[in-house]
């Protein structure tokens, strides 16, 4: 088979990459363009860089957006009479019994009520980091741990729609870190990125596997390091 | 009927004559992306709110001029929401998620069995696994070039190094890319 390639094509090939990113400028993007349109090696090569250009933003992780984001763009667009959402935290909420709320709240009193006991307390040695089954029996927390040392605390919250609260204190990460957890049969399951700040931080997110079912919670860093783990079993 | 199991362009089509049901599912299926996008360039919750909300009107009001053989739906709202996060970030002055980050942010989400994405047919875990793949310079510069639509010169001026070591990091890292992403089309259309 024939190169279709033409003796002009290397001296643009460089240009490729960059055209296909948006992010070649003024005459080389004019030459390159022109080149293009009268080379057909050229404009296959380009449209599968700009694929794979494309497909960079896309490996952005799903976050859920803060509360009454939904309400606000649907007011802004005069969407009006919404039929209920079916997934998500906002939804979740509003079909949630007020029971199943104020005993949420509880828990993230009680553990925001733990994790200041534990920070500041006067027996700061490290907590348990088993299990601890407080009133409800749908809600269970325990420490945060690395290498023994206590760095938070996560508390879940079972029910119709379960909820994880975590919490860092002191812990070993700065900027983005993954919660994760590991559910009886040993499958490894994501439940989000927040950010930590100098090692602190605190994040709650609907947990899609059942409270129940969890056996343990992992923080880990950006660089893959596990920053805290707690025992729920 | 339009409902929240109709395909992207239906929704968008909906959404272009009006109507609500279409506006509505079409929102919900895509604020956690574009939401999540904004949030892993600003590492800002209220930033990415704004910009997550802007994304979506603007989506809304040019849905009658989406031309699906210029690219697909995902691809059309993830770069209204990038370009408008990079205005974002330009006018606030802000310092923009470490390229290291967001990059890590990704690689965290990727599922726990990357090698199976070809054959899952997801081109998010793909792309994930492959720019985890790249040399840690090469991965930076073509985050970058394609989250923050940096030119060469700016990389090479950011980074301190030279302007023809910037081009070779952003076109060899994105070859690769291109590499994996073609394995998948290659995929599909075998299972057609």
């Amino acid at each position: 088979m024939n190169d279709p390639r033409t003796h002009q094509c290397d001296a643009y090939a460089e240009n490729l990459s960059e055209l296909a990113l948006g992010i070649l400028t003024g005459r080389e993007r004019a030459a390159t363009l022109a080149h293009v349109d009268i080379c057909a090696h050229c404009a296959e090569e380009l449209e599968q860089l700009a694929r794979a250009a494309d497909a960079v933003v896309r490996v952005a992780p799903e976050a859920e957006p803060p509360m009454g984001f939904e309400v606000r763009l649907f007011e802004r667009m005069g969407v009006a009479d919404t039929p209920p959402r079916r997934r998500g935290t906002a939804r979740r909420l509003a079909a949630t019994p007020r029971w199943a709320l104020a005993v949420a709240a509880a828990v993230v009193a009680l553990a925001i009520g733990l994790s200041i006991g534990w920070n500041t307390g006067p027996n700061r040695g490290p907590g348990p980091t088993a299990l601890t089954h407080v009133h409800a029996p749908e809600v269970a927390a325990a420490d945060l741990t690395d290498h023994g040392r206590p760095v938070g605390r996560v508390v879940t919250y079972g029910g119709s729609n379960p909820w994880m609260v975590v919490m860092l204190a002191d812990a070993a990460g700065n900027g983005l870190v993954t919660c994760e957890v590991v559910t009886a049969n040993g499958v490894t399951h994501t439940v989000g990125t927040f950010t930590a700040r100098d090692g602190y931080g605190s994040w709650g997110a609907a947990l899609r596997v059942a409270p129940h079912d969890v056996r343990k919670a992992l923080v880990v860093s950006s660089n893959g390091r596990v920053i805290g783990t707690a025992a729920l079993s | 009927m339009i409902d929240s199991g109709s395909s992207d362009e239906a929704l968008l089509a909906g959404m272009a004559m009006g109507d609500q049901a279409a506006a509505v599912a079409f929102v919900r299926r895509y604020q956690r992306r574009v939401f999540g996008l904004a949030y892993s360039m600003t590492s800002d919750s209220s930033v990415a709110e704004e910009v997550a909300q802007e994304a979506l009107i603007r989506v809304w009001r040019h849905a009658p001029v989406f031309d699906h053989r210029r690219g697909s739906v995902t691809s059309w709202v993830l770069t209204i929401t990038r370009n408008l996060t990079i205005d974002a970030l330009r006018m606030r002055r802000a310092t923009p998620t470490d390229p290291d980050d967001f990059a890590a942010s990704a690689m965290i989400s990727l599922e726990h069995n990357p090698e199976d994405a070809v054959a899952r047919g997801d081109i998010s875990d793909v792309v994930r696994t492959a720019l985890g793949d790249l040399p840690a310079e090469q991965r930076r510069a073509v985050v970058l070039a394609a989250v923050y639509g940096r030119t060469a010169l700016e990389i090479s001026e950011e980074e301190a190094i030279p302007l023809g070591t910037a081009k070779t990091r952003i076109r060899t890292g994105l070859i690769r890319l291109r590499a994996a992403v073609e394995r998948l089309r290659d995929a599909e259309e075998e299972h057609r």
